[in-house]
């Protein structure tokens, strides 16, 4: 019982920085504020639902589910990993290719630039 | 549309397709004749296992036109523009990240391949797996870091390697006196019942399987890369 709230808890949390992330990649206005979006966001949320799915997985214990419950934390491991690698050099390359950064002037001229 | 609505419900264990007698006696006989529990694999490798044969070949074929057709020798022709490459600086948090994570794949692809006759897997994906951890080296340092490991000589024989191996396992059930391809002869040589070395054959020709896909996708990852020169690109 105890299991399944803090799952439902986890991974509602989780939907909402999933929303958050989603929202961010459409309205920021630049690339890297946007990475800065899905970045933080997918890792979050994804560590969450997962999270939340292991401990659901441990509702009634055993070694099976056990297993189980390992393997979903070892993926969580590795998208916490990957993740913030993968921002980290796709905002290298936007910097390295000359992407422009967003200030506060933009937002006044025309909003293309 | 009229006659998709005339298809049997997802799942519906009355359907042709799930009570002709086939199905019924992969889903019955499988386990008992060839001791694998996966019977997708189990009709894969053994039950169908010159079809996969000559699937292997197909992605060696592949690997053969696209080298055929992307690769390019000598200096580098004036007409393509040159393209514009990024200064290959080492970044540091890229390349530690990859140092810890590429064994780790390859680890898993091991797995993937090992375990392909027990849980989803085997030698396709596995292979797949294999390779995209060069293409990752690839990506992280640059080409010749990873051609340092699989240059372009070992791909051909890796590739080669492997349709060798899935073969040699046919004509070696000739060799003893059965069926191109009928595994249970080798218990002969293998020391187990007939009904194991069945799984232990299938174990053998997924591992073939997998050196032809690991060499063909670094192999197409590489020429596309570079513009088929193999010197610099991504």
């Amino acid at each position: 019982m105890i299991n399944e709230i803090i799952c439902i808890v986890m991974v509602l949390s989780g939907l909402l920085f999933f929303v958050g992330g989603a929202i961010g990649i459409i309205r920021f206005p630049d690339f890297y504020t946007r990475m800065h979006a899905a970045g933080k966001g997918d890792t979050m949320s994804v560590f969450l639902i997962l999270m939340g799915m292991a401990i659901y997985q441990l509702n009634d214990f055993s070694l099976a589910n056990l297993l189980v419950a390992g393997k979903i934390f070892f993926i969580t491991i590795f998208i916490m990993w990957a993740g913030p690698t993968s921002t980290h050099a796709l905002i290298k390359a936007g910097i390295d290719e000359g992407q422009k950064v967003w200030t506060r002037k933009d937002e006044k001229g025309d909003p293309e630039a | 549309m009229s006659a998709v609505s005339d298809f049997p419900d997802w799942g519906d264990p009355h359907s042709p397709a799930n009570s002709y007698r086939l199905s019924q006696g992969y889903i019955t006989d499988t386990f008992p004749q060839t001791s694998v529990p996966n019977m997708v694999t189990a009709v894969l490798a053994d039950y169908r296992g010159y079809d996969t044969m000559f699937e292997t070949v197909v992605i060696f074929t592949a690997g053969i036109a696209i080298i055929g057709i992307l690769r390019r020798y000598g200096p580098k022709d004036k007409v393509i523009p040159e393209q514009k490459l990024y200064k290959k600086e080492p970044d540091l948090i890229v390349e530690t990240t990859c140092r810890l994570m590429i064994p780790i794949i390859q680890l898993f692809a091991l797995y993937v391949v090992a375990h392909g006759h027990h849980s989803p897997g085997g030698g396709f994906q596995g292979g797949v797996i294999f390779g995209a951890s060069f293409i990752l080296l690839a990506l992280a340092r640059d080409l010749q870091a990873a051609q340092k490991w699989v240059p372009e000589s070992r791909i051909l024989k890796l590739a080669g390697t492997g349709i060798f191996i899935y073969a040699g396992f046919g004509f070696l059930c000739l060799l003893l006196g059965s069926n191109f391809l009928d595994y249970a002869i080798l218990h002969k040589v293998m020391g187990v019942t007939p009904i194991e070395a069945r799984s232990h054959s299938m174990l053998g020709v997924e591992i073939g399987v997998a050196f032809t896909v690991t060499a063909i996708m670094f192999s197409i990852y590489s020429n596309l890369a570079s513009n088929g020169y193999m010197k610099e690109g991504l």
